[in-house]
């Protein structure tokens, strides 16, 4: 008797996996295209934003199509609204790396004040988060969820260690200000990249228990001066 | 407040087990869903609220079933009065081969009540509440068999609300009703909670979720016949069900 409703479940599940990979990368070719200060790449990346968001759109309607036609309870009402949610932080995510191309396309082909190291190690774990927690929510693993929720903290402190860094070069050299800034925001973009990933994370264990509950809360830090 | 309670309810029809262990709180001035496959025992629950099943020869109750408190199968209960409390609406709409008027009021005649003004204002009043006045106010002596099935299920309730009970037990009051009918009485159980408690056995799950205060998931298995599963707030029990096998029956992963 449900077995259409499965089909369409499963259907449902594979497009946002698909929209996962567009966005994954988007983001790969984005930090790629900075690494190379590639412009022409960097463009191709915000020219294909909006089928991103047009896709992201047509899994909306499907999910809308379901609850109307299918009047889902329970576990597949609750997947259902979980991946309402996961199409909006995936959508975010893309918006993310169409900024890192707009931001290349500034930097333009200056030389860089230094070798991108930490971006691209951000870049890798951002990725390799987000491949996981798709995975997780897939397979409806909630441990791995958890595991996963708490890895942006690696992701924070990459962050953090590019942030001194580059306010460090900006201190002993003024004329390096604008590119250090510049990279700041990428580093920036990539931080919020693996908060979003956090965000699919805590669907993936609303999904499977019904809870509803923050992953990986951080008491506001005042740093040392 | 708990308007109706159960305690290690058990339900047989001669030797056949029909109930097993039922405890709930039925809370007041709610409506109160129960659901459940065919055969579950849910009618069977319903109909003990009132004794209806005392009507059945070679039945018998176990346990206690407490209507404010007192125990309604204690043997001084009053089962005429009990009923008057305790009203009925049933799956098809079952008004007498008799007029509007005498419909609804004839309970109140039967209660004692004669005087010719003071009748026509319970049967007004009673046709008010059950949103049905402004339909029949023109002829109320017309047949109510002549009226539409939905218009004749709001006529039932409106003959239960006359009596001025406390509790109005639903048996599948829609299942012979078009899906607008069906709106209206749902409307009209709304409205009817802010004064009675409200109980309705159904078969549609989203009449449950979406009329429903509370739901009770009722169950048979191979061993026991007639098991109350779930009971909760409506809304948790629809997004998430603490049993599987509440959440195997409202997904429609049953059996």
């Amino acid at each position: 008797m449900r077995r259409a409703f499965d089909e369409d479940l499963e259907a449902l599940q594979n497009q946002m996996l698909e929209l996962g990979s567009m966005v994954a990368e988007a983001l790969a070719r984005s930090v790629d295209a900075l690494k190379r200060q590639d412009m022409e790449a960097s463009r191709q990346v915000i020219r294909n934003d909006p089928k991103i968001n047009e896709k992201r759109f047509a899994i909306e309607a499907d999910c809308l199509r379901l609850i109307a036609t299918q009047q889902p309870m329970a576990r597949d009402l609750r997947s259902i609204a979980a991946v309402l949610e996961i199409i909006t932080d995936l959508e975010r995510c893309a918006d993310y790396a169409a900024g890192i191309a707009k931001i290349t396309l500034m930097i333009g082909k200056e030389p860089f004040i230094k070798p991108l190291i930490d971006i691209p190690r951000m870049l890798e774990k951002d990725l390799s988060m987000l491949d996981r927690a798709l995975k997780a929510f897939v397979e409806r693993d909630v441990e791995a969820a958890r595991r996963i929720a708490a890895e942006d903290d690696d992701v924070d402190s990459l962050y953090d260690q590019v942030n001194n860094e580059l306010i460090t070069f900006m201190l002993r050299d003024p004329r390096t200000i604008q590119q250090a800034t510049r990279l700041l925001w990428v580093a920036h973009n990539l931080e919020r990249f693996a908060d979003r990933v956090t965000n699919i994370c805590e669907r993936v264990v609303f999904t499977v228990t019904g809870e509803m509950r923050e992953m990986n809360i951080q008491e506001p830090e005042v740093e040392p001066q | 407040m708990d308007k109706i309670k159960t305690e290690h309810l058990y339900f047989y029809y001669g030797k056949k087990q029909a109930l097993w262990d039922i405890n709930i709180a039925i809370p007041e001035r709610q409506i109160t869903a129960l659901i459940g496959p065919s055969g579950c025992g849910k009618s069977t629950f319903l109909r003990c609220l009132n004794r209806m099943n005392d009507t059945i020869p070679h039945t018998r109750a176990e346990g206690k079933v407490y209507l404010d408190g007192e125990d309604i199968y204690s043997p001084n209960t009053n089962v005429v009065e009990l009923r008057r409390r305790v009203g009925m609406v049933f799956q098809r709409p079952n008004p007498f081969p008799a007029s509007v008027f005498d419909n609804v009021a004839f309970g109140p005649r039967v209660l004692g009540l004669y005087g010719r003004s003071e009748l026509a204002d319970v049967v007004e009043a009673s046709l008010r509440s059950a949103g049905l006045w402004d339909e029949v106010k023109d002829d109320l002596r017309q047949d109510a068999l002549s009226l539409s099935l939905g218009q004749q299920q709001r006529l039932c309730i409106a003959r239960v609300i006359a009596v001025k009970p406390e509790v109005i037990l639903m048996d599948e009051p829609c299942s012979a009703l078009d899906p607008i009918a069906t709106l209206k009485i749902e409307d009209l159980m709304r409205a009817l909670s802010k004064e009675y408690t409200i109980v309705i056995v159904t078969h549609n799950m989203q009449q449950a979720a979406r009329a429903s205060d509370f739901t009770a998931f009722m169950l048979s298995d191979a061993q026991r016949t007639g098991q109350l599963i779930e009971f909760g707030p409506t809304a948790e029990v629809f997004t998430r069900p603490q049993d599987k096998r509440t959440e195997d029956y409202i997904t429609g992963r049953f059996g």
